[in-house]
């Protein structure tokens, strides 16, 4: 058993900051992130057991946990949204730097213009520099399907920063 | 990642957002690593792909358990064929008394099979019948002719006849007779044992019945209806006369009854040549191969009766996912 908690804990020390990182670009949100990223080593915790590393690797399997927790929050967002009859998306955070700590103003902005679902594969093959396959594997995805959405991404991301410098 | 994928425009956006990429804060590094010390749960079941040397390893027992289970069915079935042999039946009853089942089994498996043939004789001083049967394998049907010929001789030379032949071949090889012979009582030891000499015994069985006391009671009665016809009005006469003639006549097929002994022989070549008796290896070969076709018909069975409820499930199983994948990208869309 206590070998079992230094290897959790070796793998939380090692990939806590990409995991964070991953969360932040799919939440667009410091705050949840931080609070999704807590969420996601405590399922990690709970099932250290099924980690199977001929799979994966534990970085690709803690993006998976992080995606799965970030999806039931989505989830449990919309449905607390529809509850409360607000039906508007909640704006992300005005706070200065969401995305990193040094990012042109123009290129937070256009990351913050991305959906959710752009934003990620940019943030596992950009910011994490996984595989194309890690990520298509975290994304649940085919390894072409990533590219081409990470390409689009990209042109878009593009395509704002330049709409944002000549404005 | 390909360079394909980040030609020139997107250099500068890759290299700003790795060097921009956020940190964990103190915050957060704190309550992860307060997770460490936490008892992690119970491990829960969970389906793993077995590894390929525990599927060997199954494989084996069960193909050890079927040639065990082969090994002793095929035991059973030698026990069951050596308790089928045929054997020598002495079945003799006396005074009308016949030998408890049981006794004669006891006999009959104390007897040899195939052995040397014990007849036992009849008593000169007492009126018997007597029966035999005799069952017999000769080894070809020249030998059956042969034998049914000298059958038929030898019941005329000792003073009796043949009551009934039956004589049949089949297609050449094989055949069989049934031979109906009387023979005076006296020479019935010899009779039989010159028979048994016609080829090898299969099967023997001699019964004898004293009718001694049964004649005795037909000779007082027709000595007492003989007094009464001695003494017998004309009226009464011709009744006691008729039942008279009867019990004559009834009480001499006894004495010839007791005279002849009857003898039922009966003949027959080797039956179609069997196949050889394979080895115990092969039998027990043959029972696992019988086991696992038989599981596989199991098998078989089970795929096609639960195959489409499978197939149902699967496209069910791979419907929700695909119809959760959709609404996934969708929610990370709105996001």
């Amino acid at each position: 058993m206590d070998a079992v908690k230094t290897e959790f804990a070796e793998a939380a020390e090692r990939h806590l900051d990409d995991v964070h990182a991953y969360l932040v670009y799919l939440t667009g949100d410091r705050a949840t992130a931080e609070e999704l990223t807590a969420e996601t080593f405590a399922r990690a915790l709970e099932r250290w057991h099924r980690f199977d590393a001929r799979r994966a690797g534990p970085r690709t399997w803690l993006c998976q946990l992080a995606r799965s927790t970030a999806l039931d929050h989505f989830r449990a967002e919309a449905r607390r949204r529809r509850r409360e009859g607000r039906y508007a998306a909640a704006e992300p955070s005005e706070a200065a730097q969401v995305f990193g700590d040094g990012l042109s103003p123009e290129l937070e902005a256009a990351l913050a213009r991305l959906s959710a679902a752009e934003r990620e594969v940019v943030a596992l093959r950009v910011v994490l520099e996984l595989d194309g396959e890690g990520a298509a594997r975290v994304l649940g995805i085919s390894v072409t399907a990533c590219s081409t959405r990470l390409s689009r991404a990209l042109q878009k991301l593009e395509k704002e920063v330049s709409a944002g410098v000549a404005a | 990642m390909s360079p394909l994928e980040l030609v020139g425009d997107f250099d500068h956006l890759t290299r700003e957002l790795r060097a921009s990429r956020p940190v964990a804060s103190a915050a957060l590094r704190e309550r992860v690593a307060a997770l460490g010390p936490a008892e992690p749960a119970e491990p829960r079941w969970a389906f793993r792909r077995p590894s390929s040397r525990l599927v060997l390893g199954l494989a084996a027992a069960a193909l050890l358990a079927s040639l065990v289970a082969a090994g002793l069915t095929r035991n059973d079935g030698t026990r069951q064929l050596k308790a089928a042999r045929p054997t020598v039946d002495h079945g003799v009853s006396s005074a009308g008394a016949q030998g408890s089942p049981n006794a004669l089994r006891r006999q009959a498996e104390k007897t040899p099979v195939f052995g040397a043939a014990i007849v036992p004789a009849a008593n000169a001083a007492r009126l018997q019948r007597y029966q035999a049967t005799l069952r017999l394998r000769v080894e070809n049907l020249e030998s059956l002719s042969s034998a049914t010929r000298r059958a038929m001789t030898l019941a005329r030379s000792l003073g009796g006849y043949v009551g009934e032949v039956q004589y049949a071949t089949h297609g050449g090889k094989r055949g069989s007779a049934r031979v109906v012979l009387r023979v005076p009582v006296g020479s019935v030891q010899q009779a039989l044992a010159t028979l048994t000499g016609l080829g090898t015994i299969l099967q023997q069985q001699t019964g004898i019945l004293d009718v001694t006391r049964r004649a005795d009671r037909e000779s007082l009665q027709i000595a007492k209806l003989e007094r009464q016809l001695a003494v017998a009005t004309p009226q009464e006469a011709p009744a006691i006369r008729a039942h008279l003639r009867t019990l004559r006549a009834k009480h001499a097929r006894l004495l010839r009854s007791a005279e002849l002994a009857r003898i039922v022989l009966t003949l027959t070549t080797p039956p179609a040549q069997v196949a050889e008796t394979p080895s115990r290896l092969h039998r027990t070969l043959d029972g696992a191969a019988g086991v696992l076709l038989r599981e596989l018909q199991f098998l078989l069975y089970a795929l096609v009766v639960a195959g489409p409820l499978l197939l149902l499930g699967a496209a069910a199983i791979a419907g929700t996912r695909a119809q959760r994948r959709r609404a996934d990208a969708k929610l990370l869309e709105r996001a």
